[in-house]
């Protein structure tokens, strides 16, 4: 099974499963954008790994994963800017003390 | 890119334009208000007139229709969405000002941001590739965060704005993971190409059904539907109200889209498999979206949940199309679009318009006394609230009415019968905000205010469409049933 597209897979499925746990289990806001970096970075190793084991797909899997990185990026730095911006207002990174709204 | 894809992708560029110009404009007159409104209205008229120009081009066999070699289609539904999302984004920047004026936010970064969210939705539309369709929803939703944070010194818009991002790009990883095992699995991204792929494959493999399930959750986090609706009722409560409106049918419509261009279009020949999901996620959303609905005492998060709802019922229309040879489920939908996105910016437009003192809340006092203090805004509301409920002769009820219709029509008369139960409840809690309005004494005197000339423009607009669609609803169904034709196997 060592060096075959279904090891690649199940290792980019369980780092995606770690994101997911880590993304739900997180108070800290900073931390589910790491969380949420984790997951997108799996799915760029599934990508990859298509392209490294399936000759069809090899010239496509670099392009989309180049795609999804600038994707991300963008993702993050508005993520970061809103972070900032309730931390001026709250002076906490924790998202279960933004509790305004609950009833 | 050669010079033949340029009147293809025409309506896309000028949205690009009109949104750098806004910015320029603001940059020559910083802080002043009118020259951005000005431009950006202008500019989404230029965008329509270019939507149909290049929908005329397609139509006579002009131009053939794709742009770079298969990735960007221009059809009928393509151009049904475009000027859909042209419309709710010119209202929204119409109902802006008198909101954001009062609160000192900036009002052309505001009809930027919107303008760049629209060219994202309008990518969507016409997305013919998955990759495509990733990027083209992404620049839809990043500029939806950036909105929902707008009042960036306010805690609770804020608070929206990181649980919206929080959990918005949580469902796009999600999202991309589905994308990436439909790619892996019938190795193109093109759409027609993947529905040609699953058409000749047999059954469905694990990793498919796996894609396909992870598919499933990310579209039903973007269209907030029930379980993945956590973050909605925060989100709109938390936004500044006309961002709300937006929030509750520009990314709602272009979730919409995704579900046309990847489960109707690229998944078609697997639907026997993800259609029992849509039908169990329709009937959660609309009764679990109603229920809570009916407890709320703040009306925008009223709202939020009724738009909750409303994902249930547009659900319906997707999860019964394919029993239905001739797409009246699709073309349900198309409609129950249109219609929710005018009545639903009126409702959010009265509400942002009663707020435009700082400091007055949207909780259900506010509108006590309504019909007798300002009497037309209070008859607004009654008849958006109306139309929400789904009350003939508004557009609301013919919207409903196709898609228990096509639901009947296509054999599943529970889901029917799920929608007019759920309209039942749904009457309660939309009637209780007319009967404080016309019933309650308000309590101290609310000062009145006055309202700007372009809110009025809007919710002159929005109303006309809502009585329009209501009497007159052929025109729409006819628009409606040729853009779902196109996306309908020949």
């Amino acid at each position: 099974m060592a060096n075959s597209l279904d090891a690649y897979l199940i290792l980019s499925a369980m780092l995606f499963a770690i994101g997911t746990f880590g993304f739900l289990a997180r108070r800290n806001a900073i931390s589910m954008l790491m969380c949420i970096e984790l997951m997108v970075n799996a799915v760029n190793l599934t990508i990859l790994a298509f392209g490294a084991f399936i000759p069809a797909l090899k010239d496509h899997a670099s392009v989309i994963a180049l795609i999804v990185i600038a994707v991300a990026a963008a993702e993050a730095t508005v993520g970061l800017a809103i972070v900032i911006a309730i931390y001026r207002n709250r002076r906490t990174p924790l998202v279960d003390e933004y509790d305004a709204m609950r009833q | 890119m050669t010079w033949t894809d340029f009147p293809i992708i025409a309506p896309l560029v000028a949205a690009l334009l009109v949104a750098v110009a806004i910015i320029g404009v603001d940059m020559i007159a910083p802080g002043r208000s009118r020259p951005a409104i000005a431009v950006a209205l202008v500019g989404l008229g230029i965008v329509a007139i270019a939507i149909v120009w290049t929908d005329q081009l397609v139509r006579t066999g002009q131009a053939s229709g794709v742009a770079f070699g298969g990735a960007y289609t221009v059809d009928p539904l393509a151009t049904y969405l475009d000027l859909v999302f042209v419309a709710i984004v010119a209202l929204t920047v119409l109902f802006g000002p008198d909101y954001l004026g009062a609160r000192d936010l900036p009002v052309a970064e505001y009809a930027a941001v919107l303008v760049f969210a629209m060219s994202g939705a309008m990518l969507i539309a016409g997305s013919s590739d998955l990759l495509v369709l990733f990027v083209a929803l992404e620049l839809m939703v990043l500029p939806g965060y950036l909105l929902a944070g707008f009042a960036k010194h306010d805690a609770l818009s804020t608070e929206g704005a990181i649980k919206y991002f929080l959990l918005g790009s949580f469902s796009s990883a999600i999202l991309l993971f589905g994308l990436a095992y439909i790619w892996g699995i019938t190795g193109t991204t093109r759409i027609d190409g993947v529905a040609a792929a699953l058409a000749s494959a047999h059954g469905v493999s694990p990793a498919l059904a796996l894609g396909m399930a992870l598919l499933t959750t990310g579209v039903a986090f973007k269209l907030a539907a029930v379980p993945f609706h956590y973050w909605t009722p925060d989100a709109y409560q938390g936004s500044p109200t006309p961002v709300t409106g937006f929030l509750s049918v520009g990314p709602k419509v272009g979730a919409i889209a995704i579900v046309l261009r990847l489960f109707v279009e690229a998944l078609g020949p697997v639907h026997v498999d993800w259609m029992p999901v849509l039908a169990v996620l329709a009937v959660l959303t609309m009764t679990l979206g109603n229920l809570v609905a009916v407890s709320q005492t703040n009306v925008k998060r009223m709202l939020a949940y009724s738009s909750i709802a409303h994902t249930g019922y547009i659900l319906v229309g997707f999860a019964v199309y394919a029993n239905d040879p001739s797409g009246e489920g699709l073309t349900a939908v198309l409609f129950y679009a249109v219609a929710y996105a005018f009545m639903n910016l009126g409702a959010f437009a009265v509400v942002a318009a009663l707020q435009k003192r700082p400091g007055v809340t949207s909780q259900l006092d506010t509108f006590a006394g309504l019909g007798r203090r300002e009497p037309l805004l209070g008859l607004l509301m009654t008849l958006f609230l109306l139309s929400l409920t789904g009350i003939p002769p508004t557009a609301g009820f013919f919207a409903k009415a196709l898609i228990i219709l096509s639901a009947v029509q296509a054999g599943a008369p529970i889901l029917g019968l799920a929608v007019v139960l759920n309209a039942i409840v749904a009457a309660f809690y939309y009637l209780r905000v007319v009967v404080y309005m016309y019933m309650r004494e308000p309590q101290g005197e609310p000062a009145a205010v006055s309202h700007g000339a372009l809110l009025r423009v809007g919710l002159a607009i929005a109303a006309a469409m809502t009585i329009l669609i209501g009497l007159l609803p052929g025109p729409l169904i006819d628009a409606a049933t040729t853009a779902a034709r196109s996306l309908l196997p020949v």
